[in-house]
């Protein structure tokens, strides 16, 4: 009997992550945001990004110096190595009004805000 | 024991003091820096509490995580599981992990209990976690739903062979208070199981509780902070047959090493607890006198 709840809970918990994982997906497949910037001499360029609230949004990040960089952010949860001279891009959820920083993880001083409003 | 159970207690409570200080001092010092400081992971930062944090879509880590046990109310109890853990992020909302289990146990004299000193390959699970608030700037909760099913051939308490179900599921909450240094973090938990021993006895049992912790960025790559846990057992799966609660409390430390590296430390101590049908202080019959926990991750 015990077990049976126990499967149950499982199988539950698993169809409630499924689901979860299919109302994520339709954000994704809305018409997004493209944004694009650079990253050149260490640095974000510009390092202002501005964006509408409640549409997802895509980034695309032109690496324009001889070395990896890799765009990371805890507030939009996302990262991408983006190797030397060459654009990663990176695909954003729909996004809730505030500020988002981002960061090359590997350079301490390149840091940019993707403001959404 | 009863001079033992105060000093515990005493101890637990001048650490916590000392961490605050120490937390004092440090911000103090580091006001003016914290502007610049880049944005933390809370899933780490509050010891057995767990954050709210899911990693970031892509990341990948592996830790090692082991918990000890030590103390029951006679002889020698000493008691670790580590888990061996693998943890993706594959969306901006869901957390998976998974991993291997190993436990070892030191026991000599303890009532109820075989003596033993074995080191084993105890078990397996899983864990999946899904953000269900997610912070903002103009929002500063942020909420986890996780569940973790777990499989054990070795009895994590006694150590003897058994067959043993566990479904943690948790509530991982957390407020940052003070933007990017002073964070409070809360945990509900309920956590059924069901052993099967090698006589064929079955027994069903479940944890419920919760915790609130404080946790105070102090440098860019160092959290300490305090939390306090509230146990209660039961001897069935549906919370029916209540037999003792326990309150657990202690520091906590988080250190960040490399951008990709960091340990998480905390230690709880027992300072209140009780036994149904046993007036004796302290639950040490479901609960332990102490417990630590170290945890290493990397990110890759």
């Amino acid at each position: 009997m015990i077990m049976r709840k126990l499967t149950l809970a499982a199988v539950g918990g698993i169809a409630t992550l499924a689901v979860a994982l299919l109302a994520v997906s339709p954000s994704q497949a809305q018409q997004a945001t493209e944004i694009q910037l650079s990253y050149s001499k260490g640095q974000f360029q510009p390092s202002e990004l501005r964006a509408s609230a409640d549409k997802p949004i895509t980034l695309r990040v032109k690496n324009l110096d001889g070395k990896a960089m890799e765009f990371e952010s805890k507030s939009l949860r996302v990262e991408k190595v983006v190797a030397a001279n060459s654009e990663g891009v990176i695909n954003v959820r729909a996004l809730k009004p505030g500020r988002y920083e981002f960061y090359d993880d590997f350079n301490e001083k390149a840091r940019g805000a993707l403001v959404v409003q | 024991m009863r001079a033992t159970i105060r000093s515990g207690r005493y101890h637990a409570i001048a650490l916590c003091a000392a961490a605050s200080l120490c937390c004092g001092e440090f911000g103090a010092a580091r006001a003016e820096d914290a502007s610049s400081w880049r944005d933390i992971e809370t899933k780490y930062i509050f010891g057995f509490t767990t954050g709210s944090g899911i990693g970031l879509e892509g990341e990948k880590e592996f830790t090692i995580d082991t918990i000890g046990r030590f103390g029951k109310r006679d002889g020698r109890y000493r008691a670790t599981e580590t888990k061996y853990e693998v943890e993706f992020t594959p969306t901006q909302f869901i957390q998976i992990e998974f991993g291997a289990l190993g436990s070892t146990h030191h026991i000599a004299g303890v009532t109820d209990l075989d003596d033993r000193k074995q080191f084993a390959l105890s078990g397996a699970f899983a864990e999946f976690r899904y953000l269900a608030i997610e912070r903002t700037s103009s929002n500063p909760l942020a909420v986890t739903l996780a569940f973790e099913p777990t499989v054990r051939r070795i009895d994590e308490t006694g150590g003897e062979r058994v067959r043993n179900y566990e479904f943690e599921t948790i509530i991982n909450a957390d407020l940052e208070l003070l933007r990017n240094r002073l964070f409070a973090g809360f945990n509900l938990l309920y956590e059924p199981e069901v052993t099967w021993g090698t006589s064929g006895a079955v027994e069903r049992e479940a944890k419920f509780g919760g915790s609130a912790a404080l946790s105070l960025r102090v440098a860019s790559n160092v959290v300490l902070g305090g939390e306090v846990w509230y146990l209660r057992h039961y001897d069935a799966a549906n919370l029916t047959a209540f037999t003792g609660d326990a309150v657990m409390l202690g520091p906590t430390l988080y250190l960040q090493f490399t951008p990709k590296m960091f340990m998480t430390a905390a230690w709880n101590a027992q300072v209140w607890g009780r036994e149904i049908g046993n007036p004796v202080s302290l639950n040490l019959a479901e609960f332990q006198r102490h417990r630590a926990r170290l945890k290493f991750a990397w990110e890759f």
